[in-house]
């Protein structure tokens, strides 16, 4: 049953996009595929499944099981074998679950297709609970729709349906990276179980080194569709030989937090308070998102915000910003009080950098445009544009270009850019680095840590994620369900924490292996 | 086994057959061979509406009452209408009217949906809630219908037409840019603008609409079909163009009387209407098609 590739390489219009690779996957073992985004990662998997986009086709030979891929062969030729030897789970459990159809449904679907025959109806339900079981979700989920459960649901959902066909491989691409930290974890034991019991082979795909770390027994680390290196996972990391993956293990936050390293050494506070937030309260129909938010920023200073997706920490920045109208509580800025609203701010008290930059730039204007409009709002000239293009280290003919020409990484430094026009007091990061890649991330956060350092801003940093906060924040504030439930200085947060939310956090941050090893089960 | 639990098996995603197969995964692309054919056909229809008057500038005062000729007669190629008058002539000359109407709708009902559209999606509260009433009520007229009526309380007449199709047209602009306004309104790129304090009317006109073009332009060149149409049916119908104009409308009204002695001085203009509505449809697709890629995200 063992999974071998061979010479496998993908031509698209614009060339080779995955040059030949070869693997092999023992049952039971799991297969890492590292690399950043366009490193051809996701094609490799895609050409496995015979779902390349039109225009890109797959060379070289593949087998599961002794049967044979057919990798150049057209729809029909993988729709008698596909699922029953491949099948793929997809990052997003948002959209890759049709939203109209009853998850039990779903799962039954695939059963049927597999087995080739129709399930008669006692029989179905019996098979999909059974199926539900296997991923730890209660028989009541196959009655469910998909937005009626939490995205760690929807992802066993996915899990679920992915393997209701009993494949022999599976490949997972991005598996968790929409998950909040905590999910995370979770899903990943949860596959490394399934995968044990079933004697499943997994090519799991990740540009999260964490991820890799003890659930994976081979790595592969592919740039620009060359792998550059290979390895059992343990010694790879522990000691790369290619300098692109030790870069990639430098910039990953996990290693950093385990180690201690930061991106900028934590200040003291001592300067003077730019932001004062007393006493905030916000809610949303009934649903109370801010219960009495105080804390300070001040000149020079990191501050981390951390709490999951629902904890208020974004509702908090949009409220400092004027973007939200807070019910009650004053937030003020040297010293002076601000109504709600952003009637009563001006652009050189605070900007926002916000998480997606795909759509944080406006896709119709230049890069020029977008920076000498924020210039011209601050009485500044025009001319300036090249200045600020260089202060986040992106060349100056990039003022012709437009957003979508640019990387994740280039357009958010666009946005930074942007921020910093009309010199604000405080930089508000909203997610700011959530939707790059790790060493794209490593990269803004030391862009981050420098400005501070040059400019003396202060900063507010939001993340679901403590391992990056820690990496450049100086002091930290927790919150949960609206409120602050521990603060303090990151180091001490980090080794001591005192609130059961916070040790949590500090768990996911570190990414603590809670999986079965292989064989102990 | 069925296509769509075929198609289920291979992800976790069972979705719609429809949206699967390699048919469905080619983008929809028009051949350039017919956008160019459209081209041409547009602008010779407009070259005609322009400089018509100049190639054949007796066309309305020839021959008055002469005979009825049938097509391919010496020097009459479609042959003549029933007072004598000759149908290409009359054709190329009723291009101008039958087009600059048309045109001018469009356009008007593309200004009245640009600034009600961007206010209402963008203001939202009374504004929002007074235009989108507003459409409403225009939505549930019979477009034909209240031109007639219209035309008949004011006494018709070509400007009247203008006026009336502008008003009745506009409620689909001002939808659609209403709902393009609000998606955008919706997005981070907005409220970076908000940031920076820019005035309303910055953010409605210099950051959203520019993401809402291509849907305006592809609407205004479908209205300028609809129109095209809708003016030939009044000027058919005796309430659009008044007599003593050529227009592709009255010629089909006038060709009808001798129809058999002369089918061209009917079908001549009715093939105008239809093949130049089409145009303008497909170009219409192509430039949206076109304009929807400026911005478009390669991720």
């Amino acid at each position: 049953m063992t999974v071998r590739i061979s010479e496998l390489s993908v031509v698209g219009p614009a060339g080779v996009m995955v040059e030949p690779l070869s693997a092999t996957v023992e049952p039971g073992a799991t297969l890492a595929l590292i690399g950043e985004s366009g490193s051809g990662k996701t094609l490799t998997a895609k050409s496995l499944v015979g779902l390349l986009p039109r225009g890109f086709t797959a060379t070289g030979a593949a087998e599961v099981g002794g049967v044979a891929l057919p990798l150049a062969g057209g729809e029909s030729a993988w729709r008698a074998i596909r699922g029953r030897t491949a099948s793929l789970l997809l990052q997003d459990p948002f959209t890759s679950l049709s939203p109209v159809h009853r998850c039990g449904d779903q799962i039954a679907w695939t059963v049927e297709a597999a087995t080739g025959s129709r399930l008669a109806r006692s029989e179905r339900d019996a098979v999909v609970e059974a199926r539900l079981a296997e991923v730890k979700l209660p028989a009541r989920a196959a009655r469910a729709y998909p937005h009626q459960l939490s995205g760690g649901m929807r992802q066993r959902v996915a899990i679920a349906a992915a393997l209701a066909s009993d494949p022999q491989l599976l490949i997972a691409d991005e598996p968790t990276t929409a998950l909040d930290a905590s999910n995370q974890a979770e899903i990943l034991d949860l596959l490394r179980a399934v995968q044990v019991e079933r004697r499943l082979s997994v090519i799991l795909i990740s540009h999260d080194l964490g991820v890799v770390r003890g659930r994976t027994d081979q790595v592969l680390v592919m740039r620009e569709g060359h792998v550059v290196e290979r390895g059992e996972t343990a010694s790879v990391l522990a000691a790369p030989s290619h300098p692109y993956t030790g870069a990639l293990i430098e910039a990953d936050p996990v290693v950093a937090a385990q180690s201690g390293t930061r991106l900028s050494p934590a200040q003291p506070v001592e300067g003077e308070l730019v932001v004062r937030v007393m006493g905030l309260e916000k809610s949303f129909g009934t649903h109370r998102v801010l219960d009495d938010v105080s804390l300070d920023v001040s000149r020079g200073e990191i501050l981390g915000i951390v709490g999951e997706s629902g904890s208020g920490k974004s509702t908090l920045a949009r409220c400092v910003a004027g973007l939200e109208h807070e019910d009650g509580g004053t937030i003020s800025i040297d010293g002076v009080a601000l109504a709600p609203g952003r009637a009563s701010r001006t652009p050189d008290q605070m900007q926002i950098v916000f998480q997606d930059p795909y759509s944080s730039l406006n896709p119709m204007m230049s890069v020029g445009a977008i920076l000498a409009e924020a210039l011209r709002v601050a009485g500044r000239d025009a001319s300036e544009v090249d200045g600020l293009l260089e202060t986040v280290g992106l060349p100056a003919q990039f003022v012709r270009k437009r957003p979508a020409q640019l990387s994740g990484g280039q357009r958010q430094r666009v946005a930074i850019a942007r921020a910093l026009a009309p010199r604000p007091r405080l930089l508000i990061c909203d997610e700011s680095v959530s939707a790059l890649d790790v060493s794209v991330q490593a990269d803004i956060l030391r862009l981050l840590a420098g400005l501070r350092d040059e400019l003396g801003i202060a900063v507010m940093f939001i993340s679901h994620d403590l391992a990056v906060v820690r990496m450049i924040a100086d002091s930290v504030v927790v919150m949960w369900n609206g409120r602050v439930v521990e603060r303090g200085e990151c180091r001490d947060v980090l080794t001591a924490p005192t609130h059961e939310y916070t040790r949590l956090l500090v768990a996911a941050a570190l990414r603590e292996n809670t999986a079965p090893q292989i064989g102990r089960e | 086994m069925t296509q769509p639990l075929g198609a289920s098996s291979l992800t976790t995603s069972p979705q719609p057959p429809a949206l699967r197969g390699p048919s469905a995964r080619r983008p929809r692309r028009r051949r350039p061979v017919l956008v160019a054919l459209a081209l041409l056909v547009l602008g010779i229809a407009f070259g005609a509406a322009a400089f018509g008057s100049l190639i054949f500038p007796d066309a309305m005062t020839q021959d008055i009452l002469a005979s009825q000729l049938p097509p391919g007669s010496p020097g009459h190629p479609l042959g003549t209408d029933e007072l004598g008058r000759d149908v290409l002539q009359m054709s190329v000359a009723g291009a101008r009217s039958a087009l600059l109407g048309p045109v001018i709708v469009a356009l008007g009902s593309m200004a009245c949906g640009v600034v009600l559209g961007t206010l209402a999606g963008y203001q939202r509260g009374w504004i929002d809630f007074a235009v989108s009433r507003w459409t409403d009520l225009l939505l549930a007229l019979p477009v034909l219908l209240a031109a007639i009526v219209v035309s008949g309380v004011f006494g018709g007449g070509y400007w009247v037409t203008v006026v009336l199709l502008i008003v009745l047209f506009s409620p689909s602009d001002i939808r659609i840019v209403r709902a393009g306004v609000l998606e955008q309104s919706a997005r981070p790129y907005i409220e970076a603008a908000q940031m920076l304090s820019l005035s309303r009317w910055r953010v409605m006109f210099r950051h959203i609409l520019p993401n809402v073009t291509s849907l305006v332009v592809t609407n205004a060149m479908l209205n300028v079909a609809f129109a095209l149409v809708a003016f030939s049916s009044l000027s058919f119908l005796g309430v659009g163009v008044s007599p003593g104009i050529a227009d592709w409308g009255r010629q089909l009204t006038d060709g009808r009387a001798i129809m058999f002695v002369n089918p061209a001085a009917v079908f001549m203009p009715a093939l105008l209407i239809v093949v130049v509505a089409v145009a303008a449809n497909l170009v219409g697709d192509w430039i949206g098609q076109r304009l929807s890629r400026v911005g478009e995200d390669v991720r």
